[in-house]
């Protein structure tokens, strides 16, 4: 599994080095204006650093689905199905692969936002005022420590459950129509309208878990809902990659 | 050892192999022979499960093919499959990665031998090149069964040469071997058995020692036979 | 190497051992290759050199000494014969040529003679 890892990460090497010089280049420009008080450099260092993350965190999520369909639509599908590998590890790499790089990418882009933040504070305002920050927010900390704990959980638990949705229905999606298309043209766009077909569906699944007018037991019963259809799907997709698909 | 009963492929309303039932044993080279289209490469990629049968199975020492056996599969498609960032190394790094029987010394070997050098890109590789580097990174394991398609396809003579050498230092009591190709008279000398297929069908396997004895044939004869002028079609065959 | 396509490989190299130990290229008690190098030396399947080995263990020709190898016989009359066996096969095939031509056996021989003088 740590082999299939290791390339599927350097498939996607190129998009993220890319991304890391443009998040670069922002930063430079960000910190110059922090420092040489260039109001215009600052501002465009600032859109450009909260573009890249969400842009960058999307695209890292979106280049896994179009690695894939790469994978089973070219000749390049023998590396993989050559392997002595089955179907579930491939998937399962590509799964792990891609959720370390975004939980990698979001912890990267949420330090880097807290260390501008203070060198900006810092500089601009000095020391006093970044005293004060720091001590509302140990206040608000200190506070709502027991509530926060559980909502960053949920919070996690959210966003992970809907990426892995995503990622796996677009999986799915992508297995589905190289079956059938066996790589023909259009697959990709089939795999497009597939993957609508198949949030819709999981969508209204998810729908019709009952509230029982507890707002917390229907989040936790929506997440645990959206992880049970996630490995329903890949194991669905695992299944039929092993059985059904002609590379 | 590796062997298919009964396996049929089709797609859409075209059927490229039909009811092909066929057993490859170690310690033989085999020639796999058709023309472009004839349903060779369709077969091999069902035996390394690259390919699913619509019904039939490729099995290997009695097992269903799959995952498992290709530890001791070697297949060589006629199509480059590598990823476009890799050189040379890359591939062999690859195979080194995903195949225990991998040697990095024979390859390394065969590189040198190939005439080809570590740090090429093996997306600019021209299509002679290609084929080497292919044969090279199949050949540097020590597979049980090899199964190469095509692979003196666009190779000049001199390359030739090397590559026969290399599918027959890989030979073995307990290899089995299959070459398949569309021209017949490279493999004349080094093949014990021929495979005829013709237009998805099973035709006929021969010892080709035995051809050249009994019936004082080549293989080349027994394919113009089958496939060319004057030899009758399969279609007509079936019907006496 | 070449070979005859639609001939017997084993036989052609036979043929050729053979030829080899009567003109003295390969000399009494001699070590053949090994299959695997004799093999990759013809281009040539290593099943149809264990044959070649096989058969020419068979007729005399060669012995194989357990774990050094396959080795030309020492004796010499076996060569002896092989040549008068090689001698025969060429003087049959020629009078069989010269038959097709319908030149008896006895025109033939006084051509063999004349263009021997000469």
């Amino acid at each position: 599994m740590l082999k299939l890892m290791k390339y599927e990460f350097r498939k996607t090497m190129f998009s993220k080095l890319v991304l890391l010089v443009v998040t670069g280049l922002a930063e430079i420009l960000f910190l110059t204006g922090v420092f040489l008080e260039w109001d215009k450099g600052l501002a465009i260092g600032m859109v450009g650093l909260l573009l890249c993350t969400v842009i960058g965190i999307f695209y890292i999520g979106l280049e896994s689905l179009i690695v894939f369909h790469r994978d089973l639509n070219t000749k390049q599908s023998y590396m993989l199905f050559l392997t002595p590998r089955n179907s579930y590890q491939v998937l399962g790499s590509k799964i792990l692969e891609n959720g370390i790089s975004i939980f990698l990418a979001g912890a990267f882009f949420a330090v880097l936002a807290a260390v501008d933040v203070t060198v900006a504070v810092l500089y601009i305002g000095g020391l006093q005022e970044f005293l004060d920050l720091l001590k509302q927010l140990s206040f608000t900390w200190d506070v709502e420590i027991n509530i926060s704990r559980v909502e960053i959980l949920m919070a996690f638990l959210s966003s992970l459950a809907s990426w892995l949705m995503m990622i796996v229905t677009g999986y799915l999606a992508i297995v589905l129509s190289a079956t059938v298309l066996a790589g023909k043209r259009f697959s990709g766009f089939v795999s497009f309208l597939l993957y609508i077909a198949l949030t819709w569906v999981s969508g209204m699944a998810l729908d019709r878990i009952p509230s029982f007018d507890n707002v917390t037991l229907k989040f936790w019963l929506v997440i645990a809902g959206a992880f049970a259809v996630s490995t329903v799907m890949y194991a669905v997709s695992g299944w039929i990659m092993e059985r059904k698909l002609s590379v | 050892m590796l062997e298919c009963r009964e396996i049929t492929k089709t797609y859409g309303r075209k059927t490229a192999v039909d009811h092909v039932s066929l057993r490859f044993e170690p310690g033989k080279i085999y020639a796999m022979l058709g023309p472009n289209g004839s349903g060779k490469t369709t077969l091999m990629k069902m035996a390394v499960g690259l390919v699913k049968p619509n019904s039939g199975s490729f099995y290997y020492n009695g097992e269903k093919v799959g995952q498992e056996s290709r530890r001791e599969i070697a297949y060589m498609s006629t199509e480059p499959y590598f990823y476009n960032w890799m050189t040379v190394k890359d591939v062999g790094q690859y195979y080194a990665d995903f195949f225990e029987d991998f040697s990095p010394e024979k390859y390394a070997q065969l590189i040198d031998r190939m005439e080809l050098s570590m740090d090429m890109k093996a997306k600019t590789l021209s299509s002679g090149m290609m084929a080497k580097l292919k044969i090279a990174v199949t050949m540097a394991r020590s597979a049980k069964v090899y199964l190469l398609d095509e692979p003196l396809n666009g190779i000049d003579l001199l390359a030739r040469d090397e590559i026969m050498a290399s599918i027959l230092e890989a030979t073995g009591p307990e290899v089995a071997l299959v070459v398949s190709s569309h021209l017949v008279d490279e493999l004349e000398r080094i093949v014990d058995t021929a495979v005829f297929i013709k237009e998805s069908h099973l035709i006929e396997v021969c010892e080709v020692e035995e051809l050249r004895s009994q019936w004082g044939k080549s293989v080349a004869d027994r394919y113009r036979e089958i496939y060319g002028h004057g030899g009758e079609s399969y279609a007509e065959a079936d019907e006496i | 190497m070449e070979f005859k396509a639609a001939l017997p490989i084993y036989l052609q190299v036979m043929m050729m051992i053979k030829r080899d130990i009567v003109t003295g290229e390969l000399q009494l008690g001699a070590k053949m290759p090994s299959v695997r190098d004799m093999a990759l030396q013809f281009t040539i399947n290593p099943n149809t050199v264990s044959r070649v080995y096989r058969e020419l263990e068979r007729e005399g020709i060669c012995f194989t000494k357990r774990g050094m190898g396959t080795f030309v016989t020492e004796e010499k009359e076996k060569v002896e014969q092989l040549k008068e066996e090689m001698a025969q096969e060429l003087v049959s095939q020629f009078l069989n040529g010269m038959k097709q031509l319908g030149i008896s056996g006895e025109e033939a021989v006084r051509m063999i003679k004349e263009s021997a003088e000469c």
